[in-house]
C-alpha cells in the first residue's frame, strides 16, 4: 500500500491526540472520534482531523468515519474493553480495513485472533522513564527534540526510487543517515534501491513532503 | 497549493486569508469580463456581478461549513471527495481542473490586448487593433501578437511553476494590496470627471435605459452565467486552509470578507466603466473594456507614467498575470489531488524527485491551457464559468449529504437557517447553469461541444483507469467494489433523530 491512508482513530485523549498530530504531519486523512466535547473541541480547533463527537462503541457513530474507506481503524482509549469493542465492530462492519488495538496491560497473544496490532503505549513510557533516571544513554526517541529519525521505506515506482541521492533534491531540514544495510553513511552516490529502507532525519515540517518522495 | 508546499505552519492571518480571495475573485475577472458582461447585457451590467454575488454568497456559507470541519487544503474536489462515492467525485475534479486550465487559457487573453495597450499607452505600438499578426522567424507561418503573447505568459509562468515552488501567500497579499489600490485610483477619477464635459466623462445618463432596448430583465441572466467564473475565488482561498491562524473563525470570515469587499469592488468599477465608456464602448472594448475607459479619462503628462491611463492598463496586466499563475497552480493542485486518490494515474499525484513540485500535473495543465489560447475568450469564459457552476451545485450538496450521513460530525461552523442556504445554492447555480446552457446552444456551440467532450472524455477515463486499475491500485480498497456509502444512510440518520452522545 503507497501514499496517502485514510485512518480512524478511535479516542482523542492524550494518546489519540498525539497520534493524530503524528499522522497528520505525515499527510494521511485523520477521523478521530471522540466522546467528550471538550476534547472534541480542542481538537477541531488544532485543525489535524475531522471530528466526530459520540461513542465509538456505537455502530451508528462508528458508521460515521465512512469505515469501508478507511486503510486502518486504531483504537487508543484508555480503556481496553471499549478500544477491543470497536475493532470487533470494524470486523463485522468493514471486514477489509486493519484494527489497532491499545490495551493497558502487557499484552499476550490472546488479541491476534480478533485485531490486526496490538500497542501498549506504556512500554513507551517506560523507557522514556528509564532515559530520565540513566541520563548517559538514552533510547532514540527521546534524544531529539522535535527532529524525528525516521527508518523509510523506498515504495516501489515511487519518485526517487532508483536514483542516487545526487539525482534527488530531497528538501530542507531533511537527512538520508544511512545507506540500506544500515552500516555505512549515506552519501551523494548512495542509490536509493526501491524495496530497502533508509534511515532519515527529518524535522517536523518536511517530513509530509519526504514521505511523499519516497512512497510515490 | 502545490504538493511542494511544506507541511505548513499556521502563519497567515484573517487578513492574508481575506486577500487571498479577494485576490482571486478581482483577479481578471473584473479586467476581462465586464466587457462580455456589457455586450450582454448593456448598463444592467452592473447588477449582473452583484446578482452573481448574492448567488455565490449561498455556496460560500457551504464553502466555509465544510472548510472548516474537514481539516484539507484541497478546495473543492477534497470535500466532495469526502463526502461522494468514487465517481461523482471523480467528475467533480475533472470538471474542476478543466475550470481552471480554461480560466488559464482565458486569463491568458486577457493579459494580451491589455499588454499591447500599455505599450500603446507608452508609444510603443500602435493601437492594441492595428497591431498586425508577427510573423514568426523559424516557424513558416505567421499567429496573431495577441495569441502569440498568451501564449508566452502561459508558458513562462507554467515553467516557473514547474521548476520551483511557488511564491507564499504573503506576496498574495501584496498583490491583491496592489490591485486593489490601482481600482480604488480608477473608480475615484472616473466620478471625478462626472461634469468634465468631455466626451468620457462620468454620466449617469449611460445607465438609461438600464435595460437595452428590446430585451427585458432576463436578458442578465446569461451575462451572470458567464461572468460567473470570477468566483472561482472561493475555492482558492480553501485551498490554503492548513496554512490559516485559527481556521474555524477565520476562515468563514475570510469567505464573507472578501465576498463582500469583491462585489463592493465590482460595483463600483462597473459603475465607473459604463458611466465613461458607455455599455456599447465598454463591450467593443472587450478584454481591455477597463483598460480603454481609463486611458480616456485619466490625467495625462504625468512623470514617468505619463498618462494616468497606464496605471489602470498596468493593474490589469498585473491582475492578468498573477491570476494566470493562480490558476496554474490550482488546476496542477487539482489534478495532483486526483493523482493521489488513485482517480487518475497515480504518477500525477507524484511530486517530482528533482523539482519538488507536482511536475507531471503541472505539465498536463499546461498542454491544455496552451490549448485553451486559441479559443476565442468569450468561449473559454463560458466553459469555464459553466464548469465553475456545476461544481458549485456539488459543493452545496455535499454539505447536505454530509449533515445527513455523518450528524455526529463536529461543524466548527454551521451555516445558518440550514439547509435553506444549501438548497438556495444548488437552485440558483442549477437555474444559471440552465440558462448558460440554453444561451450557448444559441451563440457558442463550440463553448457547449467542448464541455461535453471534456465529460465525456472523462467518463472514458474513469472507466479505463477503473479497469486498469482493478487490484493494482490499492489506495482506495474497498471503495470501488464494496457497498456504496447510500448503505449506512439510513443508520445514520435514525441516529441523528437520537441527538449526540
Amino acid at each position: 500500500m503507497d501514499g496517502n491512508f485514510r485512518i480512524v482513530i478511535a479516542g482523542g485523549g492524550r494518546v489519540g491526540n498525539r497520534v493524530a498530530h503524528i499522522l497528520d504531519d505525515r499527510g494521511h486523512d485523520v477521523t478521530v472520534i471522540e466522546q467528550d466535547p471538550d476534547r472534541a473541541e480542542a481538537l477541531s480547533d488544532d485543525y489535524v482531523a475531522t471530528v466526530i463527537e459520540g461513542d465509538a462503541t456505537r455502530p451508528g457513530v462508528l458508521e460515521q468515519a465512512d469505515l469501508e474507506r478507511a486503510d486502518v481503524v486504531a483504537a487508543l482509549t484508555s480503556l481496553t474493553g471499549t478500544n477491543l469493542a470497536v475493532c470487533l465492530l470494524v470486523r463485522e462492519l468493514a471486514p477489509d480495513t486493519q484494527t489497532v488495538v491499545r490495551t493497558e496491560r502487557e499484552p499476550g497473544e490472546e488479541f491476534d485472533r480478533f485485531v490486526d496490532e496490538v500497542i501498549f503505549p506504556e512500554r513507551a513510557g517506560a523507557r522514556a522513564a528509564v532515559n530520565a533516571i540513566e541520563p548517559d544513554v538514552s533510547a532514540l526517541e527521546d534524544v531529539t527534540g522535535t527532529l524525528d529519525i525516521l527508518e523509510v521505506h523506498v515504495a516501489e515506482g515511487a519518485p526517487v526510487a532508483g536514483r542516487s541521492l545526487e539525482e534527488v533534491s530531497l528538501p530542507h531540514g531533511s537527512l538520508v543517515v544511512s545507506d540500506a544495510a544500515g552500516d555505512t553513511l549515506a552519501g551523494p552516490e548512495t542509490v536509493l534501491h526501491p524495496g530497502e529502507s533508509y534511515l532519515v532525519a527529518v524535522e517536523p515540517s518536511v517530513v509530509d513532503e519526504v514521505l511523499n518522495l519516497f512512497r510515490g | 497549493m502545490s504538493a511542494g508546499d511544506r507541511a505548513p505552519a499556521a502563519e497567515l492571518g484573517l487578513l492574508d486569508a481575506t486577500m487571498i480571495g479577494m485576490g482571486a475573485m478581482i483577479g481578471a475577472g473584473i479586467f476581462v469580463l465586464t466587457g462580455l458582461a456589457a455586450d450582454i447585457a448593456g448598463p444592467a451590467a452592473i447588477l449582473v456581478f452583484m446578482f452573481n454575488g448574492v448567488v455565490t454568497a449561498f455556496t460560500g456559507l457551504s464553502y466555509a461549513e465544510l472548510a472548516a470541519s474537514i481539516p484539507k487544503s484541497g478546495g473543492g474536489y477534497a470535500f466532495v471527495r469526502e463526502t461522494f462515492d468514487d465517481l461523482p467525485s471523480f467528475l467533480m475534479g475533472w470538471m474542476l481542473w478543466f475550470a481552471y486550465m480554461i480560466a488559464g487559457g482565458l486569463y491568458a487573453l486577457g493579459f494580451a490586448p491589455n499588454f499591447l495597450e500599455l505599450l500603446h499607452v507608452y508609444g510603443l505600438t500602435a493601437a492594441p487593433g492595428e497591431v498586425g499578426a508577427v510573423a514568426v522567424p523559424v516557424v513558416p507561418v505567421s499567429i496573431p501578437a495577441s495569441v502569440g503573447l498568451a501564449l508566452a505568459a502561459v508558458g513562462l509562468l507554467v515553467t516557473v511553476n514547474a521548476v520551483s515552488t511557488a511564491a507564499s501567500g504573503s506576496a498574495e497579499t501584496l498583490f491583491t494590496a496592489v490591485k486593489v489600490a490601482i481600482l480604488v485610483v480608477f473608480v475615484a477619477f472616473g466620478f471625478l470627471s462626472a461634469g468634465g464635459g468631455g466626451e468620457t466623462s462620468f454620466t449617469f445618463q449611460q445607465f438609461d435605459p438600464l435595460f437595452p432596448e428590446g430585451t427585458s430583465a432576463f436578458s442578465i441572466l446569461p451575462a451572470m452565467g458567464l461572468t460567473f467564473i470570477a468566483f472561482e475565488g472561493y475555492d482558492l482561498i480553501t485551498t490554503v486552509t492548513e496554512e490559516v491562524e485559527n481556521p474555524r473563525e477565520n476562515i468563514p470570515r475570510a469567505i464573507f470578507y472578501s465576498l463582500g469587499a469583491t462585489v463592493v469592488v465590482y460595483a463600483l468599477v462597473v459603475v465607473v466603466a459604463i458611466g465613461t465608456l458607455g455599455a456599447e464602448g465598454l463591450a467593443a472594448a472587450g478584454e481591455a473594456g477597463i483598460a480603454e475607459a481609463a486611458t480616456s479619462f485619466m490625467p495625462t503628462g504625468l512623470p514617468i507614467i505619463r498618462n494616468g491611463g497606464a496605471l489602470i492598463v498596468f493593474g490589469a496586466v498585473f491582475s492578468t498575470l498573477t491570476a494566470l499563475n493562480a490558476v496554474v497552480i490550482a488546476s496542477s493542485r487539482v489534478a495532483f489531488s486526483m493523482g493521489r486518490e488513485g482517480q487518475l494515474l497515480p504518477r500525477i499525484g507524484r511530486i517530482h524527485h528533482r523539482y519538488g513540485t507536482p511536475f507531471l500535473a503541472i505539465l498536463l495543465s499546461a498542454v491544455v491551457m496552451l490549448g485553451s489560447v486559441v479559443l476565442p475568450t468569450e468561449s473559454a469564459g463560458n466553459v469555464s464559468s459553466l464548469f465553475f457552476l456545476l461544481s458549485f451545485v456539488v459543493v452545496n450538496a455535499a454539505v447536505i449529504k454530509l449533515r445527513r450521513e455523518r450528524p455526529d460530525m463536529r461543524r466548527p461552523y454551521e451555516m445558518p437557517y440550514y439547509p435553506i442556504p444549501a438548497v438556495l445554492g444548488i437552485a440558483l447555480n442549477l437555474l444559471l447553469t440552465g440558462v448558460l446552457v440554453v444561451y450557448l446552444v444559441r451563440t457558442d456551440p463550440l463553448a457547449l461541444a467542448l464541455s461535453v467532450g471534456w465529460i465525456l472524455a472523462g467518463a472514458l477515463a474513469y472507466y479505463a483507469l477503473r479497469a486498469r486499475g482493478e487490484g493494482s491500485t490499492p489506495e482506495r480498497r474497498g471503495a470501488s467494489d464494496a457497498e456504496p456509502s447510500g448503505a449506512d444512510a439510513p443508520t445514520d440518520t435514525s441516529n441523528a433523530e437520537g441527538g449526540v452522545d
